[in-house]
């Protein structure tokens, strides 16, 4: 009982409070900055907070996030042992710093006939395109604060989005050059696979954001989300606000993101994203039951990086979704009440604070969603990652660009567009409900709905019987060395 | 020397310098990543002639695209650093130097002949010139029927490559 208290306290409670409290002092920082140094100095603040606490901070806690959730799912304890000074640490929380002192502290083996300078290089060229995705990620609006106007974005070049395709494109080369490099077979198959999934999909991956660009006709991430009321994703499709001519208490109403007006370009973006990620059920590259990976060669805090890489991108991978699909750091509804409220308008600090930790929460529910994917779906074949990307991405994602268009054409105003896409969002829901019924049939045949490529809507009755065959083929496989064990002990006794 | 010029010159003796090793070095994969890194130098000089957009798409498509290919079929055919047989003074090879040189010299004689246009603009059109928005209205109107044409030629290409790959249809 006092367990459950305390994880719905720290839920609702300590993290909305603590995001809140340092995005509140990045706006000060930013606008100090501005005063003391030169206009635009907060930039430089905005790096050191965003890329180097946010999404450091919250890709090294995923990795334990990631080893508990799994435990959760799969009816263990998970990492609970790591104390501070004799003290046990809630959540094993201490893990994370346990972690990280052995990536740090592990001897650095290199192979003897591995490519000396190319090895070395793998997981700097893995980690920095990574690491300078989320520059163009706006995390909170533009405000006065000490008389300066502060925003909380590191970069806005006019190609936004080109900018995260071209960077996030680079990172195979860290990938593949490490799989080449080792000098080992397994790992040379890791690079070749991850080069040939990452080709694949970046054509999939920028097809399917063409519609949502032609729906707000911009490609600039802050222009997504929408600085003033009215812009954006800051306006409701239909709802109470200014533009219909009445000013109530609160304003409510359906909001103008991305989720609505493109759930399909959204299912297209999150799967060929999440292959970029290389992550289950898209493991390929390190696949660890077949081959080990591309980093089979690498220890220590080589290691760490190609790990920490792949955690940063569930992070950037989630800011993008927010800021693309869900609004950014704006509120569903009732923000054009917020803004107007004297406490807001006379501390903008805690306008930014609120926003900002909205934002976050946005990311840190997206990231939770990545994680459970990760633990529900078996891996693909890899002609069925290929399938997936060429024959069921591509041309879903070349429909939905000419449905857009002829829907955005048709209708400027975006009602038609959310209209079929809130269209799209029952039909999917109505088949998942339906599915429940047909799922026992499902059990044996273990996974092939995927093949159809319709990731997230397959049914939770599907994820449960996969599950089911998982434990079957689970039960076969301790029984087999069971049934050895009788008629003859030493061979088996040797291959354990 | 203001700040533009150092970083001009920065970029094109190093865009020289590692275009110089994609022919000079002996193993496949180093070409291959010195002429990533020639890519990513040009796009340097781009961005100094406020050609943003051609910048970012030079290493989308170039960098990101095109050279993780190559490096794919080198990886997948595992070449390796191979002893060339010195080579051979044939008349081709004559021609083709002979070839080159003279389209050399032509291009110098084009590029020579630009006035410096970027200067004489107003800063009001200096800032809208080379974004994307720019490109794209100049490039679906102006130039919309050699863009399409362009198009068709990739489609070819394209189509050329399946039937070339796959013997039956």
């Amino acid at each position: 009982m006092s367990r459950t208290v305390f994880i719905l306290v720290s839920i609702f409670l300590v993290i909305p409070a603590l995001l809140a409290g340092v995005m509140m002092g990045a706006y000060a920082l930013g606008g100090w900055l501005d005063g003391v140094w030169f206009p635009g100095a907060h930039r430089l603040t905005n790096i050191l907070v965003l890329m180097l606490v946010f999404v450091m901070v919250l890709a090294s806690l995923l990795t334990l996030a990631e080893r508990k959730w799994s435990a959760l799912m799969q009816n263990r304890i998970g990492p609970n042992r790591a104390d501070l000074f004799g003290r046990p640490v809630p959540a094993g929380i201490g893990h994370f710093i346990a972690d990280a002192l052995k990536m740090l502290t592990k001897e650095d083996f290199r192979p003897a006939k591995a490519n000396t300078f190319l090895y070395n290089l793998g997981p700097l060229l893995a980690f920095a395109p990574v690491f300078a995705l989320f520059a163009v990620v706006p995390a909170g609006p533009t405000l006065e604060v000490f008389g300066k106007t502060v925003d909380m974005v590191v970069a806005t070049p006019d190609f936004g989005l080109l900018f995260i395709f071209a960077i996030a494109s680079l990172a195979v080369y860290g990938t593949s050059l490490a799989g080449w490099s080792s000098n080992n077979k397994f790992a040379l198959l890791g690079g070749v696979r991850a080069a040939s999934q990452m080709i694949s999909y970046e054509v999939a991956l920028g097809l399917s954001l063409v519609g949502l660009m032609m729906a707000f006709s911009t490609v600039q991430l802050p222009a997504f989300v929408g600085e003033a009321l009215g812009t954006g994703q800051f306006r409701y499709l239909w709802g109470n606000d200014a533009a219909m001519g009445l000013r109530p208490g609160f304003d409510v109403g359906l909001p103008a993101w991305g989720i609505f007006l493109q759930p399909v370009a959204f299912v297209l973006f999150f799967a060929a994203a999440f292959a970029e990620t290389k992550r289950a059920p898209f493991d390929m590259p390190e696949g660890e039951s077949e081959i080990i990976g591309y980093f089979v060669e690498y220890s220590g805090m080589k290691f760490g990086m190609f790990m920490l890489s792949e955690f940063m991108e569930i992070v950037i991978l989630s800011g993008v979704m927010v800021v693309l699909f869900f609004g950014g750091y704006h509120l569903p509804i009732g923000e054009e009440w917020l803004r107007g409220t004297e406490l807001m308008r006379s501390y903008p600090l805690l306008l930014g604070a609120v926003l900002g930790m909205v934002f976050w929460l946005k990311v840190l529910t997206l990231c939770y969603l990545q994680l459970v994917v990760r633990w529900t779906f078996p891996r693909f074949r890899y002609d069925q990652v290929q399938k997936l990307g060429w024959k069921m991405l591509l041309p879903v994602g070349l429909v939905n660009v000419f449905v857009t268009g002829a829907l955005v054409l048709w209708d400027p105003s975006l009602r038609l567009l959310a209209l079929s896409g809130l269209l799209v969002i029952a039909v999917v829901l109505a088949l998942t409900m339906a599915a429940p019924g047909e799922a026992p049939a499902e059990a044996h045949g273990e996974g092939h709905g995927h093949a159809h490529g319709d990731t997230t809507a397959l049914p939770p009755s599907h994820a449960h019987a996969t599950g089911h065959a998982q434990v079957h083929a689970l039960n076969a496989h301790t029984a087999v060395p069971q049934k050895l064990e009788t008629p003859e002990r030493t061979p088996v006794a040797a291959s354990h | 020397m203001n700040a533009e010029v150092v970083l001009f010159y920065a970029f094109a003796v190093l865009a020289l310098l590692s275009a110089g090793m994609v022919i000079a070095s002996r193993s496949p994969i180093n070409s291959a990543l010195s002429l990533v890194a020639t890519f990513f130098f040009l796009a340097g000089t781009y961005v100094l002639l406020l050609a943003h957009t051609i910048a970012v798409l030079q290493v989308l498509v170039y960098a990101g695209a095109i050279m993780v290919l190559f490096l794919f079929v080198i990886m997948l055919l595992n070449l390796t650093e191979t002893e060339g047989e010195r080579a051979k003074v044939t008349f081709g090879r004559v021609a083709g130097a002979l070839a080159a040189v003279s389209l050399f010299a032509l291009l110098a004689l084009v590029v020579m002949g630009v006035k410096g246009a970027p200067t004489a603009m107003a800063t009001a059109e200096l800032a809208r010139f080379g974004t994307l928005a720019a490109l794209g209205q100049t490039l679906y109107t102006e130039w919309l029927l050699p863009f399409e044409a362009v198009s068709l030629l990739l489609l070819v290409a394209i189509v050329g490559a399946v039937v070339v790959a796959k013997a039956r249809i």
